[in-house]
């Protein structure tokens, strides 16, 4: 039995690892929206009947933050790696 | 909808539009003039008389500053029309002399701050304000300069007079030299920096002038006090009787306008429109009535009618939906009118968007905060566009206050609930999370936790309540999603495009279905149902190639994997905000009130400014929490709704125009 690495260590790197896919993937949907974003507020003021068909082209971006955020949960509470930190 | 034609002769045609806006049926088509023989229709009665009244009026509510407001009391318009003419022009005249007046003593005061403004730094040079103005053979330089300008002005011009004076940090010269040196004497200036100011025509010394402007400002105002309060008196006793009469005039030059709306000939008008198929012999009967036999009106055949659709015509949608769901309609029509043949969401999203709100939110007491601002709204703001907003956020709080029953939460996690409702022992917690079986610590009082496994109440931030969200997040996903294609297919289908339908929306739902389905399996540990939901999706995607798009379709396949992971936002901002309440909570509880007592750890040890204190914090953070509950839960709804779900079934064809027939509904005016 070889202990490859300390348990602690590797729960605090998930972790590290777990916080920067949500943060990442919040900036890339962030710089994505930023374009939608201010195009959209260019066409509602001038015509207010695309509120509703630009609040959907600036939304759709918003699916990669729940990515970055389903691999974070995956990470945190579904992958439960100790069984690979300690190899027979 | 049945496509009609009203043709009359032009001797009815004043009872026929009377009638038509008092039915209120016919969604008129627009005449293009692209028919020689018929030519566009002309106004009709006294409609120049109408829009100026309209225009005098409206100059005058204007004045009033009146704004669209809930009627208080309705008028008839016999008394309308009878006190008209004294509203107009006495009680109009009255208000446009007030407004200008005011107007007028508002720029005086305006103008003479002006003069104070530039006087007040004049007040360090030693010189009365006469002595400023009204020479003719020397040049006057009044103004600030950044060096002392003395010695360069002498040189230019021998004969000067330089006077100077120091106030806030900036030094005000005033310059007399003959006239002939003037030019020369303003390029030296500006070397020095100066910048000229001009000085009021006024006479004696600076102070004693500014103390006279300011005694006529405060009279100014004293005059103007008793002539707003007069447009205010005039606004409270008129108000509703002046939005009636806009209401009646509004509605009179809408009447003797339509015609130009109509196809006319020499003698007779032809109106297009489309009338609900079940209000057609009404409207027949009313018309032939009112025109006394001179009209005829023709339902047009639908294979005409079809015609007239294919050639670009629009037939009007009327969203028909109970009362308690069409404030939903607003959702609907933000992102587009459903197309006459399109199936109507409001229905779905009066479903499926207040719960997804609740499981969102999922807070008694914030669901409780809600409904109450929202009751006040609802009580203050009578307009119906408010009226309907509060009703769609209200059914939305109570869901929010049900998944706050189910989830355990009143003010958040170590909030209320368990000092309220009750918990379990420690003991038993400690043995539940030993087994993993630990869902959380709150009870339903004596009823103890309540369904399989014990379940609920639910809390949120425990690792086996999060894994299970996800996979209810996931269903919900997919349920939804499920709805959308199977519409998607029935309206392909009222299209007339089978292909599209059983090729392109069938096997998205299959995918999604089995997708979803396949997981669960994977996690329960069912191959068999994993085996089979594979087979099926596999079985979807060949579909897909054999579809419309062909090969292409595939390129589609990642996005209905992506569309159901999206669903997963229902649990993940339901945990920020309750993150949020959480370290509201704790920060306030466990962090600041214990630090400010000195360390103390039992509650009844904490000093009283440490609990001001960690009130203030708790209420702010919760208040913060509350917006954001109001404002998230309702966008990401919102989103699931426009990108996942309506892009199965919905506008594939483009929007719809709404049924809006020719009439008023009346606000001011009694029928």
């Amino acid at each position: 039995m070889v202990v490859v690495a300390d348990a602690g260590i590797l729960y605090g790197l998930i972790a590290v690892g777990a916080g920067l896919a949500t943060g990442l993937a919040g900036i890339g949907a962030g710089v994505g929206e930023q374009g939608i974003g201010a195009a959209v507020v260019g066409v509602v003021a001038e015509e207010p009947g695309f509120l509703g068909k630009g609040l959907f082209l600036m939304l759709l971006p918003e699916t990669l933050i729940i990515f970055g955020l389903a691999v974070s949960l995956i990470l945190m509470f579904a992958w439960t790696p100790f069984s690979a930190i300690v190899t027979p | 909808m049945s496509r009609v034609v009203v043709a009359g002769s032009k001797d009815v045609i004043s009872p026929v539009v009377e009638k038509l806006h008092e039915l209120r049926l016919l969604h008129i088509v627009n005449y293009n003039g692209d028919q020689p023989e018929f030519e566009l229709g002309k106004p009709i009665g006294k409609a120049r008389e109408y829009s100026e009244n309209l225009i005098k009026l409206r100059s005058v509510t204007r004045y009033l500053d009146m704004k669209n407001k809930a009627p208080e009391r309705t008028y008839p318009e016999s008394q309308v029309l009878s006190e008209m003419d004294n509203l107009l022009n006495n009680v109009g005249g009255d208000v446009t002399a007030t407004f200008e007046r005011i107007t007028e003593i508002e720029a005086e005061i305006k103008s003479k701050q002006d003069q104070i403004k530039s006087l007040t730094p004049l007040s360090v040079i030693p010189l009365p304000l006469e002595a400023y103005h009204g020479y003719d053979s020397l040049a006057t330089f009044v103004g600030t300069a950044v060096t002392p300008v003395e010695a360069d002005v002498a040189r230019v011009s021998p004969a000067n007079e330089v006077f100077t004076g120091t106030a806030k940090n900036a030094t005000y010269v005033a310059v007399f030299v003959p006239v002939e040196k003037a030019s020369e004497v303003s390029a030296v200036l500006s070397e020095h920096g100066f910048s000229e100011m001009s000085v009021p025509k006024l006479e004696g010394s600076v102070d004693s002038a500014i103390a006279s402007l300011n005694g006529s400002i405060k009279s100014l105002e004293g005059e103007l006090a008793p002539l707003r309060k007069k447009l205010a008196d005039v606004k409270k006793q008129y108000e509703d009787l002046m939005l009636a009469t806009d209401e009646y005039l509004s509605m009179q030059v809408n009447k003797s306008e339509s015609p130009l709306r109509f196809a006319e000939t020499e003698n007779a008008f032809v109106i297009d429109g489309w009338v609900p198929s079940d209000q057609y012999s009404r409207l027949k009967n009313e018309l032939e009535s009112a025109a006394g036999g001179k009209l005829d009106v023709q339902l047009i055949a639908d294979k005409e009618a079809e015609e007239l659709v294919k050639g670009g015509e629009d037939v009007p949608t009327k969203m028909d939906n109970p009362s308690i769901v069409r404030p939903y309609e607003l959702i609907t029509r933000l992102f587009a009118i459903p197309e006459y043949k399109e199936f109507d969401p409001t229905l779905l999203i009066f479903i499926f968007f207040p719960i997804m709100y609740g499981m969102i939110l999922g807070d008694v007491g914030y669901g409780i905060i809600i409904l109450l601002i929202l009751t006040l709204l609802k009580k203050r703001f009578k307009t119906e566009g408010w009226q309907q907003l509060t009703s769609l956020f209200m059914i939305s709080g109570i869901w929010a206050v049900i998944f706050g029953i189910l989830y355990g939460e009143m003010f958040g996690p170590l909030g209320l609930w368990n000092h309220v409702v009750g918990m379990i022992s420690h003991h038993e917690m400690e043995m539940l999370q030993n087994a993993g079986l630990f869902f959380g610590e709150g009870t339903f009082g004596p009823l103890g936790r309540l369904g399989p496994l014990g379940i609920f109440p639910l809390y949120r931030l425990a690792t086996n309540a999060v894994l299970l969200l996800i996979g209810v997040s996931l269903f919900v996903g997919v349920i939804h999603c499920s709805v959308g294609s199977i519409l998607g297919i029935k309206t392909e289908l009222n299209y007339g495009e089978k292909k599209h339908a059983y090729f392109e929306r069938l096997p998205v739902m299959l995918f999604q279905v089995f997708f979803g389905l396949a997981l669960l399996g994977l996690v329960m540990g069912l191959m068999t149902m994993v085996y089979i939901s594979v087979a099926v999706i596999v079985i979807s995607v060949v579909m897909m190639v054999m579809g419309p798009e062909g090969a292409m379709g595939l390129a589609h396949v990642p996005s209905y994997v992506s569309n159901l992971i999206s669903y997963l936002r229902l649990l993940a901002i339901g945990l920020a905000s309750v993150g949020l309440a959480y370290a509201a909570n704790q920060l306030s509880f466990y962090v600041i009130m214990p630090m400010l007592s000195g360390g103390a750890t039992n509650s009844a040890d904490f000093s009283i400014p440490a609990i001001i204190v960690g009130i203030v914090i708790l209420v702010s953070v919760h208040f913060i929490n509350i917006l954001l509950g109001i404002l998230s839960p309702f966008m990401h709804p919102l989103r699931l709704h426009y990108v996942e779900m309506f892009t199965k079934f919905y506008s594939a064809h483009g929007g719809g125009v709404e049924y809006s027939p020719f009439g008023h509904v009346r606000r001011f005016l009694k029928a």
